[in-house]
């Protein structure tokens, strides 16, 4: 690690402010899971860090009037576990419990790894099928982004260095009637080879109404299988040939080309039965619904 | 140079640390508790786990200023008996403090029934890795009173033996698990 200054303040107005007097040289402290290695291994070299652990408004879950779920950024990946939630939204702590390990999710939150943006971690991608929306606050005021918009397609975020993440928005129940993460990883707690999320919306007719597939680990930020999702609309849930599916996702979104190294192909190939497990769990879903 | 507190095993310690310093190296360099290992320092090993406040973290990856005025519970917390250390090591000393497995129950004197049921089920051989997984299987059993292998397994999935395969290591918590919850509820 290279020398640094540590703040810890205790109001979001004062992590602003002091976010703003040096952005280019700062760097967010929440769980320090992804942050601490960097520093180890000098891939960054801040000279502040400054730790939003006391910032009280940047924790916890909540539900808004409107059925909305509002996770505070700073909330852990063990805090999501233990959480209880009604209908799709359980897969978020099925994920969270999911991920890393035991030790690691004690710490880890899920701003923090949204803001890494890693495409092989998990909640970039689930949280694009979901459709939230992430909170942002600068010295300017604040924003919101949509999670499609949130995660840069050349990696990394569109968050400006002046920006603190503060609370992970959810759409209400009615939003969606099925979502299903599945992963590949070789090892338990290493980050996925390739992750899908699927997530579909009947209408009143009990045929697909809108669906999102999203492939992440095979880009540099999560992608939309755009043109396989639309043609799902109009389907019965029931009627689905996921397998199908799944081979029209891994053209779209990671296709089988000359030249590739066997690690591409192998992804492709995931990509193909992990999109049909990920598919036919959100139709059971949505089935049930 | 920044002065901070943290609560080792119940004793405040206070100490003027460098920015950098990792809380694994507040336990082991300042509070002078060598049971925590340190493993990869890259948060793979698993062997300097402690419980921060009632959760289990790898130490090695938390600033040691991340735990100002919090409690860390370390391996040397399992058990009262070694907590006073044996100063110069001798046939004569060590017998002193060696007890009969028969002897060893849930006696708050005695091993901890997890670290009891490592030493029945050979859960050990080189030992460094022993630290860290008791502290994770202490923080999940007392989550799971009633855990299945399988289960067992990922609760130690981000800690690494070389040794035993993990195979003794899964048989100790199970058994572990029925000594620490003897009437599953």
């Amino acid at each position: 690690m290279t020398p640094f200054t540590y703040q810890r303040p205790a109001e979001l107005a004062e992590a602003v402010r002091l976010l703003a007097a040096g952005a280019a040289t700062t760097k967010l402290l929440a769980g320090g899971q992804s942050l601490l290695l960097a520093l180890k291994e000098r891939t960054l070299r801040p000279t502040c860090v400054l730790s939003l652990a006391s910032l009280g408004e940047l924790t916890g879950l909540r539900t808004a009037a409107d059925g909305c779920l509002d996770i505070g950024a700073t909330t852990t990946y063990a805090a999501l576990t233990r959480s209880t939630f009604s209908g799709w939204h359980a897969e978020i702590a099925a994920v969270a419990g999911n991920l890393a390990d035991r030790s690691v999710r004690s710490l880890a939150t899920i701003g923090g790894g949204v803001c890494q943006a890693d495409p092989r971690f998990d909640m970039p991608t689930l949280l694009t099928a979901a459709g939230a929306r992430m909170r942002l606050v600068s010295a300017s005021g604040e924003r919101s982004l949509a999670a499609e918009e949130f995660f840069d397609p050349n990696g990394g975020t569109r968050m400006m260095a002046s920006e603190i993440l503060t609370r992970i928005w959810i759409a209400a129940i009615p939003a969606l009637d099925g979502l299903a993460f599945e992963k590949f990883r070789f090892r338990a707690f290493e980050a996925a080879v390739v992750s899908v999320a699927c997530a579909l919306k009947l209408g009143s007719d009990g045929r697909i109404a809108s669906a999102r597939i999203v492939v992440g680990a095979v880009a540099k930020a999560p992608l939309k299988a755009v043109a396989t999702a639309a043609t799902l609309v109009g389907l019965r849930p029931a009627d689905l040939r996921v397998e199908e599916v799944g081979a029209r996702v891994a053209a779209e979104v990671a296709p089988l080309r000359a030249g590739q190294t066997l690690r591409q192909c192998y992804q492709s190939e995931l990509a193909i039965c992990l999109t049909a497990r990920a598919l036919a769990r959100a139709a059971a879903q949505a089935r049930k619904h | 140079m920044v002065r901070i507190t943290i609560q080792v095993n119940g004793r405040a310690v206070s100490s003027d640390i460098d920015e950098r310093m990792l809380l694994l190296e507040f336990i082991r360099d300042v509070a002078g508790l060598t049971g925590t290992h340190a493993g990869c320092y890259e948060a793979r090993c698993g062997c300097c786990v402690v419980d921060l406040d009632g959760a289990s973290v790898k130490s090695c990856n938390v600033l040691a200023l991340q735990a100002d005025g919090l409690s860390v519970a370390t391996v040397e917390s399992m058990s009262q008996q070694r907590l006073a250390p044996v100063e110069h090591i001798t046939t004569q000393s060590l017998a002193g403090v060696y007890q009969p497995l028969e002897a060893m129950s849930s006696n708050s004197q005695d091993l901890h029934p997890l670290q009891a049921a490592f030493h029945r089920c050979h859960a050990l051989q080189c030992g460094f890795c022993t630290p860290g997984m008791l502290m994770v299987l202490k923080n999940f059993l007392e989550e799971n009173p009633q855990p299945s292998r399988e289960q067992v397994r990922m609760a130690i999935s981000g800690n690494l033996c070389r040794c035993t395969g993990y195979q003794h290591i899964v048989d100790a918590a199970m058994q572990a698990a029925t000594v620490m919850h003897p009437d599953p509820a």
